[in-house]
C-alpha cells in the first residue's frame, strides 16, 4: 500500500478503538472534575459526535452536534474573510447553561457546556491544557493505519435492514 | 468522513441532500422523519428563514439500526439550494459520505438543475472528492407538475456517471424512500469496500482487546491493493431502477408510477399537506439555540460516569498546567535546580490560578 493510499484511506474515515476510548474519557473527566463543567462532548468537524462525559440532553446531544460543527465551520469561514486563520475559541452564553467550543487539533471541537457552578475563566484554564493532551490522540489515531474491516456481510445485512426499516 | 467506533459499535456517516432550490430537498428529509419509525429517527432541525426556505441546513440523525454488529446511522442533511448561499451549501459538504441529488422535473428548472450539479462536482472537488468516485443517486423529483421535463432528456443532462435515478413526487412522499435505500445501499457497499481495503500493517496497533478483523475476517483484509474506488456509480446500478424493481410492498414507499397525480388520491392529497405543517412544529427559525434552551427535565445522567465530585486530585492535574520547564530547559539554563524551580513554580502559579479562577 502505497502512502498515497494511506493518506485517502485517511481522508475516508475515522476509526476508533477502546483503548482510544479509553484515553479521550480519563482526560474528558479529569478535565470535568477541575472545571467543574457539567458536560464535555468531543465532536468531529464533520458533525459526528465522538463521545460525551458528564450529564447531558441525551435526547439530542446528535443535533446539537450537527449544530455545533455547523456554527464551528460558519465562525470558520468568517475568520477566513477577515483573514484570521480560524477562531480557536467560541463562546455562547446562555441565562443558564453557556457553551465553550474549542478546535482541538485539525478536526475536532472541545464543547464544554457549563453552568453557575463555576465559570469561564476556569473552563476555559482547565479547558486549554486539556486540549493539547486531547489534540495529541486525536494526531495519533488520525496517524495510524488502521484496520477497520467490518463483518463480510455488512452490506447485504444493511440492504435487509433497510428493507425492514422502511 | 465515515466515523467508525469500535468501542462504541458505531458507524456514523453523513448524507446530503443537494440540489436547486425548491427542488424538494427539505420535503424529501420531512417525509423520511414523519415516516420513519421512531426508534429509528432522531429530531428534525432546520435553520431557515421565516419564509420556510433553509438558511443553513435541515438535520435529522437516523438510525438504521445495528448492521452486522454495529449500530449504523446517518447524519442526513440538506443543503440550501439559492445560488448565493454556496459557502454555506460548501460548509455541508465537509465529510460527506454521500449524495442524494433532488433534481427539479418543472419545465423551466433545467438551467437550474445543471447549475446546481456542476456547483457540486466544484465544491466536492474543492474536498478532494468527486461524483464520479462518492456514492450518489438522482431523484428526479416533482414528477406530478404539468409539462415536466421527460426523465430520459434530465437524465442526459444531469445523469454524467450513469447513477441510479429515481422519480420522486415528494410533496406526496412518492420515491423517497426509494431513493434514501438506493442511497443507502450505495453508501453501505462503499463503506464496506473502504474497510476492506485498510488493512492492518506493520506498525499499525491495534491495542484493543477488540480486534475487528477478528470477528470476521473480511476477505479484503490484508491486501496490499488499493480498494476500488467509486462501488458507487455504476452501470449495474440501473437495476436499482424503480422502474425495473418490483414496487416494494408498504404503501408509504411504493415507487413512483410516472404518471402519479399529486392529490389523486385521499391519502396521497393528506400526505401533500404534511409537510409544511410538520415543518412549522419541527423548525428552529434560524435559531440554533436549542442547546442553551435544554430544560432541566431533560437532564440525564450518563450511564457510567455520574458528574464528578469536584474534590479529587487537582494537585496531580495541576502538575500538568506546567509547560514552562520543557522550553526553559530547552535554552540551556543553568541545570537541575533551575529546572526544578521552575517547575514548583509553576505549579504553585497553576494552583493559585485555579483558587483565583474558583473564587471568581
Ligand atoms: N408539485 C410538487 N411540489 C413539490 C414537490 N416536492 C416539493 N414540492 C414543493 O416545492 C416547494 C419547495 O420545497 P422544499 O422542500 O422547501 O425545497 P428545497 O428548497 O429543495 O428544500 C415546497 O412548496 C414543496 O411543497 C413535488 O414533488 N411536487
Ligand atoms: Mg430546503
Amino acid at each position: 500500500m502505497t502512502t498515497q493510499d494511506d493518506a485517502r484511506l485517511r481522508e475516508d474515515r475515522l476509526v476508533f478503538y477502546e483503548a482510544d476510548m479509553e484515553q479521550l474519557h480519563t482526560e474528558l473527566d479529569g478535565f470535568l472534575e477541575l472545571s467543574k463543567s457539567r458536560c464535555a462532548m468531543l465532536i468531529d468537524r464533520d458533525g459526528h459526535m465522538v463521545t460525551r462525559r458528564g450529564e447531558a440532553v441525551e435526547s439530542s446531544s446528535e443535533s446539537i452536534s450537527a449544530l455545533i460543527a455547523g456554527s464551528f465551520a460558519a465562525t470558520k469561514e468568517m475568520a477566513r474573510l477577515l483573514g484570521e486563520p480560524e477562531f480557536a475559541v467560541m463562546f455562547h452564553q446562555g441565562q443558564r447553561d453557556s457553551i465553550q467550543l474549542q478546535l482541538v487539533g485539525e478536526r475536532t471541537l472541545l464543547a464544554v457546556v457549563f453552568d453557575e457552578r463555576t465559570n469561564l475563566g476556569l473552563v476555559r484554564f482547565y479547558s486549554q491544557e486539556a486540549t493539547v493532551r486531547l489534540g495529541e490522540t486525536f494526531a495519533r489515531i488520525a496517524s495510524e493505519v488502521r484496520d477497520s474491516s467490518l463483518s463480510d456481510d455488512f452490506s447485504s445485512a444493511g440492504a435487509a435492514a433497510l428493507d425492514d426499516l422502511f | 468522513m465515515v466515523q467508525i467506533n469500535f468501542a462504541q459499535k458505531q458507524i456514523n456517516a453523513k448524507v446530503v441532500y443537494y440540489g436547486p432550490g425548491m427542488s424538494g430537498k427539505t420535503t424529501n428529509l420531512e417525509v423520511v422523519h414523519q415516516r420513519a419509525p421512531d426508534n429509528n429517527r432522531g429530531e428534525l432541525t432546520s435553520i431557515s428563514t421565516d419564509g420556510d426556505r433553509t438558511l443553513f441546513f435541515d438535520y435529522m440523525p437516523l438510525d438504521l439500526g445495528t448492521i452486522a454488529g454495529m449500530k449504523t446511522c446517518f447524519q442526513m442533511y440538506t443543503v440550501p439550494g439559492q445560488v448565493y448561499y454556496n459557502s454555506t451549501r460548501k460548509l455541508v459538504l465537509q465529510g460527506v459520505d454521500g449524495v442524494i441529488f433532488v433534481a427539479d422535473s418543472g419545465p423551466d428548472a433545467m438551467e437550474a438543475n445543471l447549475e446546481s450539479i456542476r456547483n457540486l462536482e466544484e465544491n466536492l472537488n474543492e474536498y478532494g472528492k468527486s461524483l464520479k468516485t462518492l456514492p450518489h443517486v438522482i431523484q428526479y423529483n416533482k414528477r406530478d407538475l404539468p409539462g415536466a421535463l421527460p426523465v430520459d432528456e434530465l437524465d442526459k443532462a444531469l445523469n454524467t456517471f450513469g447513477t441510479t435515478t429515481f422519480e420522486g413526487v415528494a410533496a406526496t412522499g412518492q420515491g423517497v424512500f426509494p431513493t434514501l435505500k438506493g442511497l443507502a445501499a450505495l453508501v453501505l457497499k462503499h463503506i464496506q469496500t473502504e474497510c476492506a481495503g485498510g488493512s492492518s500493517r506493520p506498525g499499525a496497533t491495534n491495542t484493543t482487546g477488540f480486534h475487528p478483523a477478528s470477528q470476521a475476517q473480511a476477505s479484503g483484509a490484508g491486501t496490499v491493493s488499493a480498494p476500488p474506488v467509486g462501488g458507487a456509480p455504476t452501470k449495474s446500478n440501473l437495476d436499482l431502477h424503480p422502474a425495473a424493481t418490483p414496487a416494494p410492498a408498504p404503501a408509504p414507499t411504493g415507487a413512483v408510477a410516472p404518471q402519479a397525480q399529486s392529490g389523486g388520491t385521499a391519502p396521497a392529497a393528506a400526505a401533500a399537506t404534511q409537510p409544511s405543517a410538520a415543518r412549522r412544529a419541527a423548525t428552529a427559525k434560524a435559531a440554533p439555540t436549542k442547546p442553551a434552551k435544554a430544560s432541566p427535565s431533560k437532564l440525564m445522567q450518563t450511564q457510567g460516569n455520574p458528574a464528578p465530585a469536584p474534590s479529587t486530585r487537582p494537585a496531580q492535574r495541576t502538575r500538568t498546567t506546567a509547560p514552562a520547564p520543557q522550553i526553559r530547559r530547552g535554552q540551556g539554563g543553568s541545570g537541575a535546580k533551575t529546572a526544578a524551580f521552575v517547575v514548583a513554580a509553576a505549579t504553585v502559579g497553576a494552583v493559585i490560578a485555579h483558587f483565583v479562577l474558583s473564587a471568581l
